[in-house]
Order: C-alpha cells, then structure tokens, then sequence
C-alpha cells in the first residue's frame, strides 16, 4: 500500500524509522499540557508511553515527591487511613491493559456525519496528527472575549485523544475494603491535588456556541464522584506505574485512578482524597461538564460515563486515495466502554453489504482489538465504513447525539478511489 | 560541483527562557541537562539549499554536499542529521584546541578546512548562528578565501560557473550574481526544511566523517580557538527583565486615544 515516505531518525545511535511522538502543547516554561496520540503511525495494542494523549481539565499541578506523598481515605468508613505510596504498593497489585479515551475525543465527527447526510459540506476532521497544528494553550482562552467557535475548531483538532495503555497498581475495591465501607456508602469522591478555574471556553467549544452561561464553581480541585458499584469492579484500580514503568507526571503520578471503560475525565490524576459518601457529590465535571442532554437548558442532563462501542479505520485513508487496483487489507481498532469487542463488520459499498473482519483476539476485555478485512479493490468509487459489536451485545453507534457532543462512536465513512 | 555547508551545533532555542543560564564568571553558557544541542535553523536552511541546488542540477551532473563543522563531540548529532538530510559527507574539527573560538577564528579554520577540501565551488552558511547572532564568520570566511560573498539567501541557483542569488531585503529583495566560487549566507526565507527519510538515514550510517585536527588543516596553535580568537568578552549576562503596566484613562475612545499616543511618544516608542 502505498504510504506516505517513511522518515528516518536516529535511535539509540542507529539510523531508524522516525520514532512518532507526540505533537504537545506547551506552557511557558516549556512542559508539556496537552497533547494528542498519533495512533495512525502506531501499530499494536499498547500506546508508547511518549506517544500517551494528555488532557488535563484545570491546571497541572506541580509534581510531589513519591516519599512526601500521601492520599486519605475517609467519610462513610470504619478506618479513615492515610496511605503512602509505600503503604499502597504493599497491598496485592493488579494489572489493566486498558483504552483511555478523552470524552470529547473525535467531538467534530458528530457535525460532520450530520452535514454529510444532508449533503452538506463541512470537511472531513482528520486523524491525522500534524505538529503544525499544535502547539496552542487550550487553557487561557477565556481571556478571549471574541470567540470565534470555527477558529477555535481549527486551532485545536479533537482527534486522537485516545490510547491503549499498561496500568499497574492496586484495586481501589482492596482499598476501600481495608477501611471498612459503610453500607450507606453510594458514591466515592476522588480529587486530584490539580486546581484551577473551570475555563468557560472549553464548555463552549464542546457544545458549539456560546449563547448560554456556563456555571462558575470558582476555583476547585479535579473531582469525581465514582459510584460505589464501579470503583468496586475488580478491573478499577489505582495506578503508580504505566506501560512497565513508574506513572511520569502528566500521567497523574504518583498515584492516579484507572477506570476500564469509563473515559478518560473518570481515571482521576494526582489523587490526595478519597471520601466515601451517602450520596452522590455535586462535582463540576460531572454535574455541568461531562454530562448528556439535548441542551444547555435540559432539565433532565445525566452524567456521562462509560464509552460506547467504536470502530476506527486506520488503512486504507482518504490521503492515500487514490489507489491503484489491487488488494489492500482494510484494518483498524476496535473498542467499547462495557467490554470485549467480539464482532466487527466491514462494509465497501456505503454499507449496503457488511462482511465480517478479522478480529486479533487477547484477554484485556477493556483494551482494543485490531481487526482486518481482505479486500479486493476494483475500479471506481468506494465507501468504506466498519461497525463494532461488543460482548454486550451492543451495536455500534450507541452513543445518541449530545449537547456537549461527547462519546463519540458513530461510523465514519472512509471515501476511496480506485483508478 | 562541490558544495561545503558551515554548520554549528547551539542549544536548543525551544527551551523554555527560564531554563537559559549562563555562568558570569567563566562567560559561558551553562547546558541544561537532558537537553541535546540541535543545529542552527538557518544552518540547516543552508543544508536545504544545498541539497535544491542538487535537485535542480542535470541529472549526470555529480553534486557533492560536504557538511563541515567546529565542536565537541555533541556535534556528531547535528552531523548524523543532516547526513540524513542528504548531505554526502562531512568533517568535524573536535579537537580542544578549536574550543572558544570567536567568529574570526572559526572563519579562520573553516577557510583551511576548505582550503584542505579543495576544488570547492560554493561555500554556504546559515545568516548567523541562532545562539550569538553575530552574522560575522560567512562574510569574513569569505574575506579570508578572497572571494565574493551574498548575503541573506532566500533562492540560490547556480548556472554556467555563476551563482545568482534572490537576496532578502528589508522591503522586499534583490538578484545578485557572482562568479563561482563564492560564500552565500542563506536567511529562513529558504523555506522549510525537508524531513530525512528512512532510506537516508540508513544510508547516512556508512557516510564518511572525518576528524581533523589543527595540523590537519594547516593551522597553527595560536590562530585557532581562544588562542586565535580576536573578540574579548566583557561581560556575559542574561538582562534582567522589568515590565510595568499602566493603564491609560481618559473620557471617550478619543481621549484615551490620544493620551496613549502621548505615552507612546514619551516613551520613545513611536
């Protein structure tokens, strides 16, 4: 197949193919705040970790030392306990292999299928990670009184928010059962030690418009009030190491939650409280961001939690287009929010006909698969899409459109020429 | 044709300013750990040239890009890079003796090391080194080899023993055409810089890169280095950095208008 030229770099001293990392935005003093994975350049299961999206909600707090680290654990408990990250990596440990996707991950795929139904004609976003592109403070826009939703859409691609990682840890259930959980236990409140102001523009760019006022909490730290049922599974766990090697500070270390599944704004970073409560907290990216509904207005708005069931076509792209006759294997990932990916189906006519693809087996239910499909391309235009099926049972799309545009699963066209 | 591109490793412009020390004792700059030195982005323009000069050349017309450099043994990266770049072989001056050279010195050794190359046709550099921005060793390398220098490149084409030159101005830009050989000082306004590719790069292991020493290239002890450097160093400091705000009222746009204006000229702004 063809592809773009493959560039070369120098690894360890020997000339190699170019190691893709990723395209960060920076702060001022040079670190990195936000980045997005070039998984089309990838292959396998497990995102490197240098190539690991990252987004964080308020700002990045500063890094605590592993030895001066601690996170309590109290409310509805017998024992309210503080832990060291010493004391944590005593208990059992556990390991996930686990997607993390960002909510608002591929968000302008939902204008576009729309438009393109209707014959509209706004361009296709593309997953294609371009430096060119990055490099803008996604913080800091509220300064900004002239809102332009369209430029703020192009200066900041939500594609490729999303990464299948290795996380090592202890299971939050190990954890809370040491402190002796309540009965009247309904929820636990996990909060980071990363504060800030809720930047208004991120609520604005998610839903698209900015004719509705968006709830001021103030400055507060990151929380999320986990119900008790999820932070009891036995795949959710708190995390000190990724990819086999300890967490690095954008990821959350020392210790953050990891919540197989559930998208990314759930797998708490930098955690330092854990309070089990009767009821469920009043958190804002969980009560004003993160949640479903047909508007700003919508009485009846519901917190969004886990991913729905998602296909992506990573070859044949519409960049490569167009192609020679021959075959190509059509491949891609799968993954759903409530576990394995058991079926995905191909289609090469604008989904008149679907076959079934190949789909590469493994144990992590809550990692996602790669499939292929054999296809023996002839002359003219093709419309290639893919549909996933998990072990639920559920069908791709699930996700219903959102106000704030997020989960993200519908089946995206693929258009190719074949000369 | 044989081209030579001067090229200097610096630190990495990117780094964030608050990172950038130096030491006011021994007027040096400190390297921050973990961070690699790169090649001057106008050096690596001057790669680029080099390498659309081959593009646009005939194609049994041998075009060989020979990429030299002065410093330590951290420069064997920014020399691996633009061998990945396309450029054919390379030389290195490393030995200590080279070290705190001034912008006459390194022209002095570049002119032996080109002198030592031979029938060189081009010489080319970037418009200054990102980290000093002095813009002084490609005209005085030029003085040094007594031929004709241009400066500040944004197109270079070179037809029948002449080299004709699309000169950046400050209001636009001029053509000027010298005889081969000659030294050419190649300004951002190249354009951007090709990515090495993977079959490049790979070849680019088995290039040559030579190692030559001050008697390599003729030059005595005291010409080259701290020995021969002509430029004394006062004082190396970063300024410090005093910003105030000041906010300009007045009744109505016009007013404030006006008083800012003011302010404006006080301050010698406008």
């Amino acid at each position: 197949m063809p592809r773009r030229e493959i560039e070369g770099d120098w690894v360890m001293g020997w000339p190699d193919r170019k190691r893709y990392r990723l395209a960060p935005s920076k702060d001022q003093e040079g670190r990195t705040i936000h980045a997005r994975t070039p998984f089309l350049e990838l292959e396998g299961l497990i995102t490197p970790t240098d190539a690991y999206y990252i987004v964080a909600q308020l700002q990045m707090p500063e890094p605590v030392h592993p030895e001066d680290y601690t996170f309590e654990i109290f409310g509805e408990v017998e024992n309210p306990m503080t832990y060291t990250l010493e004391d944590l990596r005593k208990l059992p440990g556990h390991t996930v292999r686990a997607v993390t996707e960002c909510a608002g991950d591929d968000t302008e795929f939902w204008d576009y299928l729309e438009s393109r139904k209707k014959g509209g004609n706004i361009p296709k976003p593309s997953r294609q990670v371009r430096e060119d592109v990055e490099g803008v403070d996604w913080h800091g826009m509220a300064d900004n009184d002239d809102l332009d939703m369209e430029e703020l859409n192009a200066l900041i691609p939500a594609t490729c928010i999303v990464s299948g990682g290795e996380w090592t840890g202890t299971r939050l259930g190990e954890v809370l059962n040491r402190a002796g959980v309540k009965d009247s236990a309904v929820a636990i409140r996990v909060e980071g030690f990363d504060m800030g102001r809720p930047d208004p523009t991120i609520q604005y760019r998610s839903v698209g418009r900015t004719d509705f006022e968006v709830h001021d909490p103030g400055v507060i730290n990151y929380d999320k009030g986990l119900p008790i049922e999820k932070a009891m599974d036995p795949e959710t766990i708190l995390a000190w190491a990724h990819n086999g090697e300890y967490m690095t500070h954008v990821h959350g270390a020392p210790v953050r939650m990891v919540v197989p599944g559930w998208a990314g704004n759930w797998w708490v970073k930098w955690i330092h409280k854990i309070e089990v409560m009767d009821h469920m907290p009043d958190c804002y990216h969980q009560t004003h961001y993160f949640v479903s509904g047909k508007g700003p207005d919508d009485p009846n708005k519901e917190m969004m939690t886990a991913l729905g069931v998602k296909t992506v076509i990573t070859e044949p792209l519409e960049e490569e287009s167009p192609l020679p006759k021959g075959s190509y294997a059509i491949r891609g990932l799968a993954w759903s929010g409530e576990g394995a990916m058991v079926r995905v189906e191909v289609s090469t006519d604008n989904g008149e006909t679907w076959n079934d693809a190949h789909i590469e087996e493994h144990a992590d239910r809550f990692l996602w698969r790669r499939w292929s499909y054999l296809w023996e391309a002839t002359l003219g235009h093709h419309t290639l899409m893919a549909r996933g099926t998990d072990e639920k049972g559920r069908k791709q799309p699930v996700t219903e459109w959102n106000f704030q545009r997020k989960h993200f699963d519908g089946i995206v066209p693929v258009d190719i020429e074949i000369e | 044709m044989h081209i030579a591109v001067c090229i200097k490793q610096i630190p990495d412009p990117e780094i964030a300013p608050s990172l950038f020390r130096v030491d006011e004792e021994t007027k040096q700059v400190i390297t921050v750990p973990g961070m690699s030195p790169v090649i001057s982005p106008f050096d690596e323009q001057a790669i680029e040239a080099a390498l659309k000069i081959r593009d646009a050349a005939e194609e049994n017309a041998e075009v060989r890009i020979t990429a030299l450099t002065i410093g330590d043994e951290g420069a064997r990266g920014i020399v691996k890079h633009v061998l990945a770049l396309g450029a054919d072989d390379a030389v290195m001056m490393s030995d200590p003796a080279f070290a705190d050279s001034d912008s006459f010195a390194t022209a002095f050794a570049l002119s032996k090391a080109i002198a030592k190359l031979g029938a060189v046709d081009l010489v080319l550099a970037g418009r200054q080194a990102a980290d000093l921005d002095a813009g002084v060793v490609g005209p005085g390398l030029a003085e040094l080899m007594g031929v004709p220098a241009i400066t500040f490149a944004r197109k270079i084409e070179v037809v029948d023993g002449t080299v004709r030159v699309v000169r950046v101005l400050g209001d636009g830009s001029e053509t000027v055409e010298a005889p081969l050989p000659a030294v050419v000082t190649v300004a951002h306004e190249m354009g951007n810089v090709r990515n090495a590719s993977l079959r490049e790069t790979m070849r680019a292991a088995k290039k040559p890169v030579e190692a030559w020493a001050p008697a390599d290239i003729n030059a005595e002890a005291g010409e080259i280095g701290a020995n021969g450097a002509r430029r004394n160093v006062e004082r190396l400091y970063v300024p410090a950095k005093d910003s105030t705000c000041e906010f300009i009222d007045g009744d109505g746009p016009e007013a404030i208008a006006g008083a800012l204006a003011r302010r404006l000229v006080e301050e010698k702004i406008v």
